[in-house]
Formats: C-alpha cells, sequence, structure tokens
C-alpha cells in the first residue's frame, strides 16, 4: 500500500514507537482484530530496543532485589524460546562470586531465584571453568541460570512482519509532531513524513504511546505530564565470541557486571547514570564509561583485556521517576501502564513504559488489553501461544543461497526460505564477515521496510562483524543504488554508516581499532573520495 | 649480517630508499612484514592536493610554500622539492613504471567513487583529467566484469554523468573469470588479474568489449583487474580493443599500488637489495646515539647490523605507529612521537573531519634523524608515512611524502 493510502484510513490504534513495545503492541492488537498504523520516526529499534546486551534475561540479575520482575522475566524468557526461537540463541548464564565479592551473597541469591520460579543450579568452580572456559579462573563461586542471548533487531522486525500479516501498516521515517485533540479526546496524530517534509493527520480512536524514552515529551504533546528518568547504560562490543555462556556477577547490580555473547561477537554492559532529558537524542560514550567497562569485564573474563574492542554505544532506559536515586537502580523495571482518561481525564490515550525489552510482551498484552477494553472488544491475547514468523516450526528450504545459508536462516528462520537466490549474481555475497548475499539484501529492502544502509544494518547484520563494514557497506551501497535508482541518495547513505560507525569506535580509538579506522579513512576518502562525492552534492544543493 | 644500510619497512617510502641506496653500490636490507598501503593505491602518486586549511592545490610546488614548518616538505625545504620530484619521476620510469603528469600543475585521477581527486603521477593505462569536473569525451563506455561487486559501477557512472559525459554501463560475462564466481570470496580485483595474464584470457576480454562497443563510444573505462606484477596484460588488451581503453582503480586489493610495489621490489633484488618479506624488526641495540644492530622475529639470534638505520614502517594502518590505552608510540626502538597525552585529543566526532591522529608520527631534525629522549640519534632516519605533521587523507601528499623524504633521505646517507 502506499503511503498515500495508508494516511486516508482510518483506525482503530495508532501504536507509536517502532522498539521491541512498540512493535508486539502493533502485533498484538492486530492479532486481536484491530485495525492498526504503527508509526516509528526513524527505523525500528533506533532507541533502547537496538542499544543494549541483547540478553534474555533469566529474571536472576532481578530476584533479591525485586521479585515481581524476576517472575516477570522468566516468564517471559520461556515464552519467547518458543514464540521466537530463531532470535533466541539458548546459551544458559553464569552467576560468578570473584574472591573480592562475598560468598555469603549467592546462597541469598540462590533463594530468591526460587522464590520467583528461577532454576538456578550451584556449581563448583572447577565445574564452572570446564562449561565456560572464559571465565575468571580466580572465582570462588558460580549458580548457573537459564539466561540466553535474544537478537533485538530480529525480535522487533518479526513482530512488525507479523503485525502486518495480521493487516496492520507500520510507517517508518514518519514522526509524531503532534496529536488531533477534541474536546478531552485524543482522536489521531500529526505526522511529519521525514521523506517528504509533508505533515499529515491520521486518525484513530485509540492512540498507544510506546515511545520509550520520547515517550514523555510525547504525553507533552497530549498535554499530559509523565516524568522519567532517563538512566543512560553503556556498552562495549568486541570483535568476536569471547565467552559462550552468559556471564553475571553474583553481587546487588552493578556497573559492568554483565558479559553477553551475540551472534559473532560479545558485549558488556552497562553502565548507569542519570542524563538529562534534553540530550536522549545523541547518547556519546565518555572515557570514563570506558574505564569501567573495561576495568569491570576483564574481572568476568580476563581474555577481554586483550580482545579488540570493536565499537561503544549507548541506550536510555525508559523508566518511570520515582524517587531521586541517582543510579537508577533502584527503581523497579516494572512496568507502567497509563490509562490518561482516567490518571489525567484524556480519553483515547494511553501510555506503555517502563519494563525491559525482555517483557516487551508482556508490555504490549497488558495495553492491549487496556485498548480492547476501551473498544469493547473481546477477544484474548495470543501472543504467547504464537510463533513469530520465522520461528514457526518448518524447515528453511534449500532456495537460499549457498554462502552464508546458514547465517541467513539464523537471521530470518524460516522466512529465510523466501529468500530467492536463483542466479549467480544473487548468490554472491557482500559481506563476507557475516556471511550476507545479494538476494538476502534484496528481500530486505522488500519486506523489511530498509530505506538505507543503517537499516540494512539492523536487519541484516551487513557491515557489523569484525571489518565493521570495510568494503561490504560499499557493495551495499551501490546495489541499494542500483535498486532504487538514486546513487546520490545511497552516497549519502554510506557517509551515514561510517559517521555512524565512527561514532562508537571513537571513544575505543587505540589499538588494532584506531588502525583499523585509519585503513577505513584510507580507503573511502583517500582512495575513494568519497567525502568529496558528498561535497558534490551539497554544491548543487 | 653487516649491511651499508638497514630499512625498516618495505612500502613505497623503504623502497625508494632502497632502490637509491643500492643504485649506488651500497648494501642494502628491507625488512618488510608485507604489508603496505601501496594496496590501497589507485594508480597515482600525489604530491600535494591541498592545504591544510582544505584549500585546493592546483600547483603543488608553488603552494608548498605556504606549508606549516612541522610539514616534511618544509623540513625538506621547498627549494630541493623541485629536483626531489624530478629525481621521483625518474626512478620510477627507471624501475619500469611510466607515468603521466606534471609536477608544475597537478591533473586529476578518477576514483573507484567517480571522484577526480588531484594527482601528480599516473601509470600509463589509468584515467587522467586535466581539470576536476571535465571530461575529455563526451560519450564514455563503462564496462564491468559481471559479479565484480569491489568496483561500483554505478557510482563511477554517475560521477561521470556529474562531468556532462554520456555514460553506457555494460557487464561482461567472459570465460575464465565467470568461473572463479562460483566461490563468492574470489571476485577480487587481485584474484581477476590473476586469471587474465595468458594471452587467450586477454583475447576473450577484448573480444568481449569489441562485441559491446558502439560507434558512438570514445573511450572504454573499465575496472583495474589487470596487470599485477607488469603491463604486459594491459598492453595486449589496450592493442586488441577497438577503441581508446582506460583503467579506473577498485576497491582493495588495488591491482595498480600492487604492481607499483612488486616492480619497485624486483629492482631493488635486482640491484643485489636483501628483501627479508614476511620478517618484522622487534628491538634494536643501542650505543650512546647510535643504534649498532637491530632483531627481527624470523632471523632469532642474527642482528642486522648497519651504518645507517631507515625507519619506513609506515603510519597506524602499516603498524609502524602504534597506540594503546595510555599512549602513542613507535614499536620498535620507541623512538619519540609527536602526539599528545590525552587520548580524547587523538580524535574527534564527525568522520569526515581532520582526525588529528592523522597527521601522529615519528620526531624528527631537519636532516630527518629520528629522535630518542629528546635527542637525534647519529644514524636513524625517519621516512614515509610514520613521520607526522600532515594529514595525507585530507592533503593528498601521502605518496609524495612517501618518496621526496625517502630520496632527500637517502641522497644524504650517501653524501655522508
Amino acid at each position: 500500500m502506499v503511503n498515500e493510502e495508508i494516511y486516508n484510513q482510518r483506525y482503530d490504534v495508532i501504536v507509536i514507537g517502532g522498539g521491541a513495545t512498540g512493535a508486539g503492541t502493533a502485533r498484538d492488537c492486530a492479532m486481536r482484530g484491530l485495525k492498526v498504523l504503527l508509526v516509528e520516526r526513524e527505523d525500528f529499534t533506533n532507541g533502547a530496543t537496538g542499544r543494549n546486551h541483547g540478553l534474555l534475561h533469566s529474571g536472576a540479575r532481578y530476584a533479591v532485589t525485586d521479585g515481581e520482575s524476576a517472575a516477570e522475566c522468566i516468564s517471559e524468557n520461556m515464552i519467547l524460546r518458543k514464540i521466537a526461537r530463531h532470535c533466541v540463541e539458548e546459551t544458559d548464564g553464569l552467576f560468578i562470586t570473584l574472591p573480592e565479592d562475598d560468598l555469603g551473597y549467592q546462597s541469598t541469591f540462590v533463594e530468591a531465584c526460587g522464590r520467583a520460579g528461577i532454576r538456578a543450579e550451584v556449581l563448583d568452580p572447577e565445574e564452572a571453568r570446564r562449561l565456560e572456559p572464559s571465565v575468571n579462573p580466580e572465582i570462588i563461586g558460580a549458580v548457573r541460570v537459564p539466561d540466553a542471548s535474544v537478537d533485538p533487531f530480529r525480535l522487533t522486525v518479526a513482530n512488525v512482519i507479523d503485525a502486518k500479516l495480521h493487516g496492520a501498516q507500520a510507517l517508518t521515517y514518519h514522526e509524531v509532531v503532534g496529536l488531533v485533540v477534541n474536546q478531552n479526546r485524543v482522536e489521531g496524530v500529526k505526522l511529519l513524513d521525514h521523506g517528504t517534509g509533508r505533515t499529515i493527520e491520521v486518525h484513530a480512536e485509540v492512540v498507544v504511546n510506546a515511545a520509550g524514552i520520547w515517550g514523555q515529551r510525547l504525553a507533552k504533546l497530549a498535554g499530559v505530564t509523565i516524568n522519567m528518568f532517563p538512566a543512560k547504560g553503556a556498552l562495549l562490543i568486541f570483535g568476536h565470541r569471547v565467552n559462550k555462556m552468559v556471564i553475571n556477577r553474583c553481587r546487588k547490580p552493578a556497573n559492568a557486571d554483565i558479559l553477553v555473547p551475540d551472534d559473532t561477537v560479545c558485549v558488556i554492559g552497562t553502565t548507569s547514570d542519570r542524563v538529562p532529558i534534553d540530550t536522549v537524542d545523541d547518547m556519546r560514550v565518555t572515557d570514563e564509561e570506558v574505564e569501567v567497562l573495561l576495568r569491570e569485564g576483564e574481572k568476568l573474563a580476563p581474555a577481554l583485556a586483550t580482545t579488540r574492542i570493536l565499537r561503544a554505544y549507548a541506550g536510555v532506559r525508559p523508566l518511570v521517576a520515582a524517587d531521586d536515586d541517582p543510579t537508577g537502580r533502584s527503581i523497579s523495571r516494572g512496568i507502567v501502564c497509563l490509562d490518561h482518561e482516567k490518571r489525567d481525564g484524556l480519553a483515547g490515550f494511553v501510555t506503555i513504559t517502563g519494563g525491559k525489552m525482555m517483557t516487551y510482551r508482556l508490555m504490549a498484552e497488558e495495553v492491549t488489553d487496556l485498548v480492547c477494553a476501551k473498544l469493547g472488544v473481546t477477544a484474548e491475547c495470543r501472543t504467547a501461544i504464537t510463533p513469530l514468523p520465522g520461528s514457526e516450526p518448518e524447515a528453511a528450504a534449500e532456495t537460499t543461497p549457498r554462502f552464508g545459508r546458514k547465517a541467513a536462516v539464523g537471521r530470518h528462520g524460516t522466512m529465510a526460505h523466501q529468500i530467492m537466490a536463483d542466479t549467480m549474481a544473487d548468490r554472491a555475497l557482500v559481506c563476507e564477515c557475516e556471511g550476507v548475499s545479494v538476494a538476502e539484501i534484496k528481500y530486505a529492502i522488500e519486506h523489511q521496510h530498509v530505506n538505507s544502509l543503517l537499516n540494512l544494518r539492523r536487519r541484516t547484520r551487513v557491515g557489523m562483524g569484525t571489518c565493521q563494514g570495510k568494503l561490504c557497506a560499499c557493495r551495499a551501497a551501490s546495489l541499494m543504488g542500483r535498486l532504487s535508482g538514486n546513487v546520490p541518495q545511497a552516497e549519502a547513505h554510506l557517509g551515514e554508516f561510517l559517521d555512524e560507525r565512527w561514532k562508537g569506535v571513537k571513544p575505543i580509538a587505540w589499538g588494532n581499532t584506531l588502525r583499523e579506522a585509519q585503513l577505513t579513512a584510507t580507503i573511502y576518502q583517500g582512495l575513494c573520495g568519497l567525502d568529496k562525492a558528498l561535497a558534490r552534492k551539497e554544491d548543487k544543493q | 649480517m653487516r649491511f651499508h644500510t638497514v630499512i625498516v619497512g618495505g612500502g613505497l617510502s623503504g623502497l625508494v630508499a632502497g632502490v637509491t641506496l643500492a643504485r649506488t653500490g651500497k648494501r642494502v636490507a628491507i625488512v618488510s612484514s608485507g604489508q603496505s598501503s601501496l594496496h590501497f593505491n589507485g594508480g597515482s602518486l600525489e604530491l600535494l592536493g591541498a592545504l591544510p586549511d582544505g584549500t585546493a592545490v592546483q600547483r603543488p610546488l608553488e603552494a608548498a610554500a605556504s606549508l606549516p614548518e612541522e610539514h616534511p616538505y618544509a623540513k625538506i625545504g621547498v627549494s630541493r622539492l623541485p629536483q626531489l620530484a624530478a629525481d621521483a619521476a625518474k626512478l620510477l620510469a627507471t624501475v619500469g613504471m611510466p607515468m603521466q603528469g606534471d609536477v608544475s600543475v597537478n591533473h586529476y585521477r578518477l576514483t573507484p567513487m567517480g571522484v577526480a581527486k588531484p594527482a601528480w603521477l599516473t601509470m600509463g593505462d589509468y584515467v587522467t583529467l586535466e581539470r576536476p569536473d571535465v571530461l575529455p569525451w563526451n560519450n564514455v563506455l563503462l564496462v564491468n566484469v559481471a559479479g565484480f561487486m569491489d568496483f561500483p559501477v554505478n557510482f563511477v557512472a554517475h560521477g561521470l554523468r556529474e562531468m556532462g559525459a554520456t555514460v553506457r554501463v555494460e557487464e561482461l560475462d567472459v570465460e575464465p573469470l565467470a568461473a572463479r564466481r562460483a566461490s563468492a570470496t574470489e571476485m577480487r580485483a587481485a584474484n581477476l588479474a590473476k586469471s587474465l595474464v595468458s594471452g587467450s584470457a586477454v583475447s576473450r576480454l577484448a573480444s568481449a568489449i569489441n562485441e559491446v562497443a558502439g560507434d558512438n563510444d570514445e573511450v572504454v573505462l573499465m575496472p583495474a583487474v589487470l596487470g599485477l606484477d607488469d603491463d604486459h596484460a594491459v598492453t595486449m588488451l589496450r592493442a586488441q580493443v577497438s577503441k581508446p581503453l582506460h583503467m579506473v582503480a577498485t576497491l582493495p586489493p588495488a591491482v595498480p599500488g600492487a604492481r607499483l610495489h612488486t616492480t619497485l621490489r624486483h629492482y631493488f633484488q635486482m640491484l643485489g637489495g636483501t628483501y627479508l618479506m614476511g620478517d618484522t624488526v622487534q628491538r634494536g641495540t643501542f650505543e650512546g646515539n647510535r643504534l649498532t644492530g637491530v632483531h627481527t622475529a624470523k632471523l632469532a639470534d642474527t642482528v642486522l647490523q648497519a651504518d645507517n638505520y631507515v625507519m619506513a614502517g609506515g603510519s597506524f594502518l602499516s603498524r609502524g605507529l602504534m597506540a594503546n590505552y595510555e599512549r602513542v608510540y613507535e614499536p620498535v626502538l620507541d623512538l619519540d612521537v609527536t602526539a599528545p597525552t590525552d587520548r580524547a585529543q587523538w580524535t574527534r566526532y564527525g568522520v569526515f573531519n581532520q582526525q588529528p591522529y592523522m597527521s601522529f608520527g615519528v620526531s624528527v631534525d631537519r636532516q630527518f634523524h629520528a629522535l630518542k629522549g629528546g635527542e637525534p640519534l647519529d644514524n636513524v632516519y625517519a621516512v614515509g608515512s610514520i613521520l607526522g605533521g600532515h594529514d595525507p587523507v585530507k592533503m593528498g601528499d601521502g605518496t609524495g611524502v612517501a618518496m621526496l623524504t625517502a630520496l632527500a633521505v637517502a641522497q644524504q646517507i650517501i653524501d655522508n
């Protein structure tokens, strides 16, 4: 459907925010028979959804301090393993005790896990070292829990695809710049299309604010107040997968105490610092954060000290402010679902926030229940029992490219059979690190809302591997330019891609990372003159 | 083993210094890890493309007069540049690398993204332009090898059209290149070049080009996927194609840079030079201000001794310079390096902004003696990209600095 037709529909519900929560809400609403529009101001997963560990929490981390969150986590953990198996890698996790930690905490921890329904098995340190050779050999205690890793990009896109299969519409690069309010009732949204610069009004019975940390700003547009608590979390990605299990510290949650294996890499994080709400659009990782992450990360797995760091990034947790705790950790990660009709006398507007990426489905269920109640719809939630596209019990067909077939199946699950690679040209690999073929890129452009190289990276992992887009970024940009027929745009997207990479590299630019940065500059600016190609475009404007 | 000069680094600057010294009969050894920024070179050498403030340079020798004193050209002395540049061009002609270009005024090379960038000398079979925005042809046939993704042909076509040309793009599916496509990692410029050596392979390519060439096409441009070791294949192809044919550089591994590297290395070895490939110098032994020997990874107990040592290990990308969490350093001799101790000052946000680390390098005096502990070493020189004081990416002077500092130092060693 072209955008014009999408704008002109009247919807039951408009969901604002293309993170896991918004996508999950759109799916749930659509599965219950509602007419749904999902809008996202940039790309899917651009906010906190795409800027975390990629950890499928067992809940053990919260067991001692927040039993309710812990119970939610383990329940969702078990659900996601079934409905999103192509997004989850069942790694298990360790909670380790180091000589500097109190071993007495371990029994408190195991008991609390038991209360929350989390399997927690105390291991002999020797056994733990055997299971996870990268772990700090100094450990004096270890507990095994059902942690896992999850790909939030894949998870979110699978939710969007399923929402659309159930009749929903989705628009990326459409920002809500105002709400249509009529006599204390929200009747729609004013959308700015970043592609054309046009502003459009779209109407719905109910508008759901699932905009994460940006939900505060959105509520303000509706004339209601939510006090968000922007807690920045910084993380580092390492160039290869050091650990095979998630490694946590068995102590009260603190900075940089989780190391998660994700695909070909691993991630250490996070820090937690309150930041001003007006800085959340441009999160930069500081030198101090890098120092803390490295110092604490090496305690979990000493090999990190000599492993190349690929990049640094930071997300902002959309917690709802409750008190003045500057660390943000004593606040519950609990789900906050606000009915603004009851709370503020504004009908047709609800907010879903707080929570975690981990509990996105439950958050979606709660807010969809509320939306359905408002609309008088009685359909039951089926998201906990219905597999996402890609996770159905069906084998991927052999039409996927030979090179990178495993990788493509890993990324798209059973949807990989839709990747048609009948010709030699389609089977060619664009990104060798991550095994991304021409066919997979074409598939992503056609089916997954890919407008730019940065979007493509999130859908296919192109340029996310150890070379960080040294050659594949140019190949992919050229391919996208060929498919769209718009070369200047493809070149501009290549420039944006490299700048986004650099933003993540700058805080960690030493050692081989600095060397690789110079190599990239030598290729793209020295040899190719991309900077001049982009300047040529600016001159014309 | 005893030599007149040991050169640490076998890229452009190390080889130019080595050839210059070996031609006078000196016993020279080059230790090379095998990595060189020449593998990212698109077939041109550049003297000076822009001033530090970004102003484009047309006449590099004249513009060099305004360079700041830390620039290697300023250290050489601007009055010596014309002679050194002439020597450099002569050296390339001698080793068998015919180049186009005039030192007094920059011409322009065509990049793999279809952009014109200033150049001083360009290999004979590559595209050169007199002006950055005008092509010498109205109708261009741009061909690519089917399935070869390291030549973004639509970017090149767009760039040429921006310069006013009418461009036709054709894909060639030619044996034996097509066979390479079965394996996804084989479609690289250097691999294709290895398949385009024999007369029959080149003839098939020529026929394929002639088949698609139309009457209106004034010129054929193609990606540089021939001539890895020498220009035989390119010469054969040009003789058989019915239109004038020129090469355009590709993404790395770059065939023209590899050819320049190989040609210089063969010439150096022909002169009797010792080229220790795949080895790295790890440390040196000093007596006062003199280096008395260097130790390599592979030679175990054998020390390389020489009267003079030339440090030509390149910048970060070739590991001539390194950085860790605390500092920027020169890894072999721990020479002094000009770089701030505050890591936050090494880089800036904005990938296309000038990045301070690009200008870091080994500290030298006006004769290019390397400094250690604040004092110049009597018999250790630094040349090429290991030198700081300029940003080769932004100023377009990397290969010029490499050649001219290498020549200046080699001549100084000979004169001593």
